[in-house]
């Protein structure tokens, strides 16, 4: 029995030991050429730009033709100008000449048809579909020649790696050889990568000439910058009333959102596939109206966030094509109930709107295991409960979404720089691809605008498109038009970082927590340097 | 001939049946989100402190007991008729005993954690999934028990003289055999227990035995590992000290029903002598 006690004596000892600050070791002075980071997951295919390496955040070993800023505008990385024909169709780039791999070949405008063409033929995230042809000029100049006009090439310029066409093999995405500021030491998968500094970039060289990346899961990332061991690491929401010794905490904007997808279609359709979709409440346009307006995202921001976030009113909020008419009063239960009473629906006993011996309600499911979604889900549904419509909540697995999302609604998240992905989303022609456009939205309207959007010839162009695709004044695919979606929260990011080391203006944040962070890593340096 | 129930083997009857039915009248009360609340550490508005949504702990911790219970109840009351028509059926003849005990040995060569994340994984989970896979991998070890009383049984002379008298075997089974086994079935039963509530828990804190949204001990477990190195130790601790010593009441039961019946049986043979 005495022995029992001593055991449990001791477990509360140790449970109540963990609760202070164990190490105040993180003081240290941080080393001044080279950075330990914790910052997210391995990427599973490796580091080829062709199966997606370096969409988000540096591509460390290889460098792009373009590249964005904090602003998100366009600057020459590889290419020192380009060109663009009249109709939009034809583009020369002229290359640097000085640009060199890490294992000292030179780089050359055969490097970057081959990008192209290798992308092309694996038919990978990388879209080219709309190049038609590519022709060499001279060594360091090519011309692309589209089959439409599209200005939001440059996009895929400014985060296609450029490959070696002498040593892009099948082992590429294990061994990358690029033009970037680092080139690889060793990749021990599952554990960690080391870089070091590229002898041959051209660009500025990067004030830490040693990068090692550890693959840690979020709260073991917490725990090794609690113990000193790494200089940058990316945590959770759900740790930002923590405080370690010797490093601040960055919380970071971004458009990685959360929102509820709406089925658009009324009950009985079926996708092309012949999966069931569409629902008979949320085919509803007062409902979804009602929904958006009756929402209260600041308590979502405040309670389930901790206020690290910011209320979400599109998929594209504070981009450069954002419609900021799109940003409604919300919590506004008042007028939400008047667009019910207006179009019919009236509260029965158990104080839910009823139209037609309809109940207005819907299970709303979460990927489980998700624990962020889940709370914005409860809380979600809690709000609507509250406001008279009946929704309960379930957690399932993405594997049962991929079905399930046609005909119920779910939570999910979007956020890219990449203004396509407006286009993905509310398109009627991309119904249900790659879980694009997985509640069917069409409207012929808001269709027109996105194609224009696609196929236009300035940046310009495409943005003023994209805000008349969200709200034209009258209608469009945002909550005060169509409002195919419940867009709830922009989630903030957050990294503990050495609080010696500046890390600048950062870009607001993609979907995707941990690499992005990585964006401008070679112009990070210690404030005592200065 | 006074049989007596001591008093300890009614008190951790008692506690479970205590709990049990509190659990039953708490799962009717909705979980309120309070977001005012989140994450206060134990105090005395909420003894198990509150979780991130700002739900009570002790009421998120009770209605998971009472999944587990309710679990539990169902995997060992299967479980141990598996185990007993598994043990008369290989009674039978030699051709069913080889069967059986090659099953037997099947079911206890492989890991048992493995082999039920297997069966509940290809169920495809949920509640139904689960049991089922409990119940399919947690009979083995009673039926060897019960497979060797039979056997001495069948060659005990009383039995051999019931078959002269043409007694046919089930008429064997039920006259002769389920009463000298009952001790044995009923503490078997009362083993599988624990078994059963630790393996649910431990397969749905690795995400493959119930849903999120069912308020299991496994789930509030596997979703406070991600708030443990914040400091927040209540949200596992206090879960994890209920499971233990739900675990261990059913095991200080079956040990106390072992001995009550033990001691009668000895009491039973001192009068008869």
């Amino acid at each position: 029995m005495k022995l029992r006690l001593i055991l449990l004596a001791s477990i509360f000892t140790i449970v109540a030991c963990s609760n202070q600050n164990i190490d105040s070791s993180s003081n240290e002075k941080i080393e001044t050429d080279s950075l330990t980071l914790a910052v997210g997951k391995e990427p599973e295919s490796g580091f080829d730009p062709i199966t997606g390496w370096g969409r988000y955040g540096s591509p460390l070993f290889q460098s792009t033709l373009l590249k964005l800023d904090e602003d998100l505008s366009y600057e020459n990385d590889l290419i020192t100008s380009y060109h663009i024909s009249r109709d939009g169709l034809t583009w020369t780039l002229e290359l640097r000449e000085d640009a060199k791999f890490s294992d000292g070949e030179r780089l050359n405008a055969d490097d970057v048809i081959f990008t192209f063409e290798q992308a092309q033929l694996s038919q990978s995230i990388v879209d080219v579909t709309n190049v038609d042809e590519i022709e060499k000029q001279s060594d360091f100049s090519l011309k692309i020649k589209l089959k439409t006009p599209q200005a939001t090439f440059l996009y895929l310029l400014a985060t296609l790696g450029i490959v070696p066409e002498h040593a892009y093999n099948d082992r590429y995405q294990d061994y990358p050889v690029g033009t970037g500021p680092y080139k690889m030491v060793e990749w021990k998968k599952g554990e960690q990568l080391i870089v070091e500094e590229n002898p041959h970039y051209y660009g500025k060289k990067p004030s830490f000439k040693k990068l090692t990346f550890l693959f840690l899961e979020e709260d073991q990332a917490f725990a090794a910058a609690k113990a000193g061991q790494v200089d940058v690491a990316s945590v959770p929401i759900t740790y930002n009333n923590q405080t370690i010794d010797g490093m601040k905490l960055l919380s970071l904007e971004s458009v990685d959102n959360r929102g509820v997808i709406l089925p658009f279609l009324d009950e009985g359709n079926e996708t092309a596939e012949g999966i069931p979709a569409g629902h008979v409440v949320t085919s509803n346009l007062a409902i979804r109206k009602a929904m958006n307006l009756a929402v209260d995202r600041e308590e979502l921001v405040d309670g389930v966030l901790e206020g690290q976030g910011t209320p979400a009113y599109s998929s594209v909020d504070k981009l450069p094509w954002w419609n900021e008419d799109t940003r409604i009063k919300d919590d506004n239960q008042e007028l939400a109930q008047e667009i019910l009473t207006s179009d019919g629906w009236e509260k029965n006993e158990q104080g839910y709107f009823e139209k037609d011996e309809l109940e207005a309600g819907f299970t709303l499911y979460y990927p489980s295991g998700d624990q962020l979604r889940q709370s914005l889900s409860i809380v979600f549904a809690e709000q609507m409960q509250h406001f008279g419509i009946n929704v309960v909540t379930e957690g399932k697995s993405w594997n049962e979404l991929e079905n399930l999302i046609f005909s119920n609604p779910v939570m999910m998240g979007w956020g890219s720089h990449d203004p396509t992905e407006l286009y993905n989303l509310y398109h009627s022609d991309i119904k249900g691809i790659d879980w694009y456009n997985s509640n069917l939205y069409q409207n012929e309207l808001v269709d027109n605008y996105l194609e224009n959007a696609m196929h236009a010839k300035s940046e310009e162009a495409v943005n003023q498109a994209l805000k008349n695709a969200q709200f034209n004044g009258e209608t469009g695919l945002s909550a005060k038009g169509d409002a195919s979606w419940v867009w709830l929260v922009n989630v903030n990011h957050l990294y503990f970082v050495h609080e010696d080391l500046k890390i600048g203006e950062q870009k607001i944040q993609p979907h995707g927590h941990g690499w992005p962070v990585t964006d401008f890593i070679t112009e990070w340096k210690l404030k005592t340097n200065e | 001939m006074k049989k007596w129930i001591p008093i300890k083997l009614i008190v951790p009857i008692l506690l479970i049946l205590v709990l049990y039915i509190v659990a039953i009248i708490i799962e009717q009360k909705e979980l309120a989100i309070d977001l005012n609340q989140k994450n206060t550490a134990p105090s005395l508005t909420h003894l198990f402190g509150t979780d991130w949504l700002g739900r009570d702990m002790l009421i998120r911790t009770w209605q998971g007991l009472s999944v587990s219970l309710t679990i539990g109840i169902v995997t060992a009351f299967c479980s141990t008729i598996i185990a007993l028509l598994m043990a008369v059926v290989a009674g039978a003849n030699k051709k069913f005993d080889r069967i059986v005990r090659w099953m037997i040995d099947l079911f206890l060569s492989l890991p048992h954690l493995v082999t039920l994340l297997l069966i509940t994984f290809t169920l495809g989970g949920g509640v139904k999934g689960l049991m089922i896979g409990l119940i399919v991998t947690h009979w083995t070890s009673l039926a060897r028990v019960l497979r060797v009383e039979v056997f001495q049984l069948n060659n005990s002379e009383f039995i051999q003289a019931s078959r002269q008298f043409g007694k046919n075997y089930i008429w064997i089974v039920w006259h002769h055999f389920l009463p000298h086994l009952y001790p044995q079935i009923i503490i078997g039963a009362i083993l599988i227990f624990p078994h059963a509530i630790l393996h649910e828990a431990a397969v749905t804190f690795l995400g493959f035995g119930l849903s999120t949204d069912q308020p299991a001990i496994g789930i509030i477990l596997s979703e406070s590992m991600s708030y443990l190195s914040a400091g927040y130790w209540w949200l596992a601790f206090f879960p994890g000290l209920f499971l233990l010593s739900i675990t261990l009441t059913f095991q200080y039961m079956g040990k106390q029903v072992h001995r009550v019946m033990e001691r009668n049986d000895r009491y039973d043979s001192g009068v008869n002598n």
